[in-house]
């Protein structure tokens, strides 16, 4: 509130003064050893891609099973449903009981846990290195016939509605993922979450579960990782026995849509009761994931808004104090992506000086572009973040996986960091110029709704 | 390392073998495994020195990372009379040093990769110093400069007041939050655990009072570090004595009314059932935690305590998770637990449920408590459960930074020096009539308090029925009657 235009002054003063700062020569770093996940790969007969990844630094197994559905495969007038189905995996099969699943696990001393995204879900366990059977045995019957029944729909359906009031209606700014999709992704299947809307839950038939299961839980439709400590030969036997008499099924039919330049800004307030401080989140359409200029959005975020000495906690957390937090937050998936800001105002501020900050400071990118010295500091802080990735077996299994599928080669994993490597300042300002557009921009507002004064 | 390796040894000789060929699966039922492997705690590299800080040296070469915790014994039970006194004192560390103002400590750090961020919790507080293994000397630097050397500059005081006061604002409107806190005021009255932070009491902590509890409590005698990632022990052990070898020692104020009570507990008498609604308008889901008295974290029965937990709700397989969500769809999770501090503990078991059913889901843990309470455990069940949490621990052993947490955990709380190590057995030990004497002694279905944060018009006529109503508002002050508000 106070003197808006003196900082705005005083912040492009001291952007402008920042390179000075990092002047002094930057001391000669060691090389970073970067592991190298060694894994075998192939395909059964029946389609199924198996990854395994041998580690004995622990008696300790992960594995993960991705089915390649998400929420981007749902029809509009059933979503949700990839996730409820997620849900209906842990029901049982022909061979297991409905609900032993998580008890045979807990008895075998392990964990497991499923998720479910706009792209995939997944499934998976960890175990003593001595139960690896277990979980393969588990997946395959899952796989091969999974047994969904009307008890377990029901009550499946209100646990799903609770798991979304829990996350999404109760919770302080909730919904804002929701809203944010419904602007950035208008006309895709991108543009409900997956959690989506309770009442579809309720219409879903169980032929349509049979339907679903059928088309997407397919063996040529799943990777298998299995990474820890365990004797390769010995499992690929395993995994031919249980998953080997899996029939393959149909070819998939992939959604095709691409995600079109926006040509013009929406704006959205959002005015519940349980919002507690003033929020502002501006955000835009970006690309997918393995798109060339990727890696330059992804950095591109981090300049803004990762660390506190990144542009956007500098000015509005510490200079105007304005924002008590801000997070920058890329999103980038198969077929498209997100770029967006989440400023939290401190008590009073109001939302307009939040935008303006914001606007200005995507203009000064867009305009001006970024310094080398301010990408080299995002190029260290991505090393440490994939440096950081390899401390459990289950990282490493996910993100196996993630690059067979996602990138179409496993040992992309091993090359991930020559992508952002490469990146240079121009590279970041092209993609701020081609992404961060004001006609791109979708602005959504969380007031703080004044308690009514009749009360 | 080497028992590690070793250990893994012997647990591949013992793996299963049994599928060579595809046709020999038996799909009826899950495959035979072979013995669980040997659980080993590691042994850290130990030092002490002569100013009294503990070091400990966990090397891993699973990532080209490292991690440096200094923990000191002081956390928000020193607060005082300034509720948030130890927070705003961590949260000011890495906001400038004797060299560095605050924005230039965080270009320097960013600039590397470096996190340095420091936490107040109740008896403690942790500075956490983390990076790329190749900048170690450069990550103990930054963290030695932000514990020891902190500025405390006006300017950055009154910065991080208002954003703590901004969080503060944030928390009133989250459920979880709230019914913790109130949970905590409830069973811990006027001990030090039972206050939170409110904007007033972070508006009267000075600077002065900040510089007063840095000189009082970060004193090496008081404090433990631990170092886990890619390091040679004795080359950052080296490092470690000449960043805080000349650490001077010093008394540390101990002022926590432990010391001062006369006699009988610290903490009020829990007697009956009473319930405790905070009103959140506009709720779409009541956030239950149904409480009572628990443990401090050197209680020796606390290991086992977790085993009869698990059975009434420690995960996906308790009871609480199979009555509330799998039987009835009342919840998407329903779980308990333990939380023991140094002096003391509370027990809660906890659900989020929709409004309509939230009186319904009251009853059904409350019968889940009185069940385990009463009736002995199967040893079925049992078993699964002392399974469940001694394969757990073994796998925790892959996490070296958990590692490294229990080994300053034995430090801060004056644990066996074998606490870990004897951990897995203790569990395996576990019988059904030892787990029905803690369920008995430790689970008490008669003295309870039912915290619920909601929408109270909708849920206090079902709550009713289980005990005294009292409503609360989101600064956690009793609003029944006009007189319990006129009277704050």
């Amino acid at each position: 509130m106070k003197l808006p235009l003196l900082a705005a002054f005083a912040a492009a003063a001291f952007l402008g003064a920042m390179p000075s700062l990092f002047a002094e020569p930057a001391p000669a770093q060691a090389a970073v050893k970067m592991p190298v996940i060694d894994f075998v790969e192939y395909d059964l007969p029946n389609g199924l891609h198996v990854i395994l990844h041998q580690n004995k630094t622990a008696p300790v197994v992960s594995t993960y099973l991705l089915y390649h559905v998400g929420s981007k495969n749902e029809r509009a007038d059933r979503t949700g449903f990839a996730h409820f189905f997620e849900h209906l995996m842990f029901e049982g099969s022909e061979n297991i009981q409905r609900g032993q699943i998580d008890k045979l696990v807990s008895a075998a001393g392990g964990n497991l846990n499923a998720s479910t995204s706009f792209d995939r879900t997944d499934y998976h366990f960890n175990l003593p290195a001595n139960q690896l059977g277990l979980a393969l045995w588990i997946e395959s019957e899952r796989m091969l016939h999974g047994k969904v029944e009307e008890v377990g729909v029901e009550t499946q359906r209100q646990v799903v509605k609770e798991e979304r009031r829990l996350g999404t209606d109760n919770a302080p700014y909730g919904t804002l993922f929701e809203n944010l999709a419904a602007a950035v992704f208008a006309g895709t299947p991108y543009q409900w979450t997956p959690i989506g809307s309770a009442q579809y839950i309720d219409q879903a038939s169980l032929a349509e579960f049979r339907d679903f299961y059928h088309k997407y839980y397919v063996p040529n439709n799943a990777t298998l990782v299995v990474a820890g400590d365990f004797d390769i030969e010995a499992v690929k036997k395993q995994i031919a026995a249980y998953f080997g008499p899996i029939p393959r099924g149909k070819e998939i039919e992939r959604p095709q849509f691409e995600l079109q330049p926006q040509t013009a800004p929406t704006e959205k307030t959002v005015a519940l009761p349980t919002t507690p401080l003033p929020a502002a989140v501006h955000a835009w359409r970006a690309p997918a994931e393995t798109a060339d200029d990727a890696p330059a959005v992804e950095l591109l975020a981090d300049i803004l808004g990762t660390g506190r000495s990144s542009r956007l906690h500098e000015r509005l957390v510490r200079q105007e104090q304005a924002a008590s937090a801000v997070d920058v937050f890329p999103y980038l998936l198969e077929k498209g992506g997100t770029l967006g800001i989440f400023a939290t105002g401190n008590p009073g501020t109001p939302l307009e000086k939040l935008d303006k900050i914001l606007d200005e400071e995507i203009a000064k990118v867009r305009d001006h572009g970024v310094s080398a010295e301010e990408l080299q500091k995002v190029k260290n802080n991505k090393l440490r973040e994939l440096a950081s990735s390899y401390a459990t077996m289950q990282n490493r299994a996910r993100n196996l996986a993630h690059y067979h599928v996602m990138f179409g080669d496993t040992n992309a994993l091993n090359h991930q960091w020559e992508r952002y490597d490469a990146v240079t300042p121009e590279a970041i300002q092209a993609a701020a110029v081609k992404y961060l557009t004001p006609q791109g921009a979708n602005v959504l507002h969380y007031p703080v709704v004044k308690p009514n004064p009749s009360k | 390392m080497k028992t590690l390796s070793l250990m893994l040894a012997l647990s591949l000789a013992s793996a299963p073998l049994g599928f060579t060929a595809p046709d020999d699966v038996d799909r009826t039922q899950p495959p035979a495994a072979g013995p669980l492997p040997a659980v080993t705690f590691p042994d850290a590299v130990t030092e002490t020195l002569p100013n009294g800080m503990n070091v400990f040296i966990l090397p891993t070469q699973k990532q080209p990372m490292v991690t440096f915790r200094l923990l000191l014994r002081s956390g928000e039970i020193c607060d005082g009379t300034k509720p948030g006194l130890a927070d705003l004192t961590a949260s000011l560390l890495n906001k400038g040093t004797a060299e560095l103002s605050a924005g230039e400590f965080a270009k320097k750090t960013d600039f590397l990769g470096i996190r340095v961020e420091a936490q107040a919790g109740d008896d403690a507080t942790a500075i956490t110093a983390s990076g790329l293994s190749r900048d170690s000397a450069e990550i103990l630097g930054f963290l030695r400069d932000a514990a020891l050397h902190p500025a405390f500059q006006q300017g950055e005081v009154d910065k991080e007041k208002r954003k703590m006061i901004a969080d503060l604002t944030q928390k009133k409107m989250e459920p979880e939050d709230l019914s913790e806190r109130l949970r905590d005021k409830l069973l811990y009255g006027q001990h030090p655990y039972g206050a939170s932070p409110t904007p007033e009491t972070v508006q009267t902590i000075t600077r002065e009072d900040i510089v007063q509890f840095h000189e009082e409590h970060f004193l090496p005698n008081n404090a433990s570090l631990v170092i886990v990632g890619d390091v040679q022990p004795e080359a950052v052990l080296a490092q470690v004595k000449e960043a805080f070898g000349t650490w001077k020692q010093g008394t540390v104020a101990m002022n926590y009314p432990i010391f001062s009570t006369k006699k009988g507990s610290l903490f009020p008498l829990i007697k009956g059932i009473s319930v405790a609604v905070v009103d959140r308008p506009g709720s779409v889901q009541s956030n239950i935690l149904v409480a009572g008295r628990g443990v401090a974290k050197n209680n020796a029965d606390l290991p086992q305590l977790g085993v009869v937990n698990a059975v009434l709700g420690g995960g996906m397989s308790g009871r609480l998770f199979a009555n509330l969500r799998e039987k009835h769809g009342y919840t998407y999770g329903s779980y308990s637990g333990f939380t023991a501090k140094k002096f003391g503990g509370t027990f809660a078991a906890t659900a989020q449920v929709r409004n309509a059913v939230t009186g319904a889901a009251v009853g059904e843990i409350l019968a889940e408590l009185k069940r385990i309470h009463t009736e002995p455990v199967p040893e079925k069940e049992l078993a699964l459960q002392r399974n469940y949490l001694i394969g757990n621990f073994l796998m925790s052993v892959e996490n070296d930074e958990r590692t490294a947490q229990r080994q300053q955990e034995i430090d801060l709380y004056g644990l066996p020096a074998d606490y870990y190590k004897t951990y897995a057995a203790k569990l395996a030990a576990l019988t059904p009539e030892k787990a029905a004497e803690l369920a008995k002694q430790y689970i008490d279905p008669a003295h309870l308090v039912i915290v619920v944060v909601g929408e109270a018009k909708e849920i206090v006529p079902q709550l009713e029925k289980y005990g005294k109503v009292t409503v609360y508002d989101a600064d956690l002050q009793p609003v029944s009657g006009k007189a319990a508000k006129k009277g704050q």
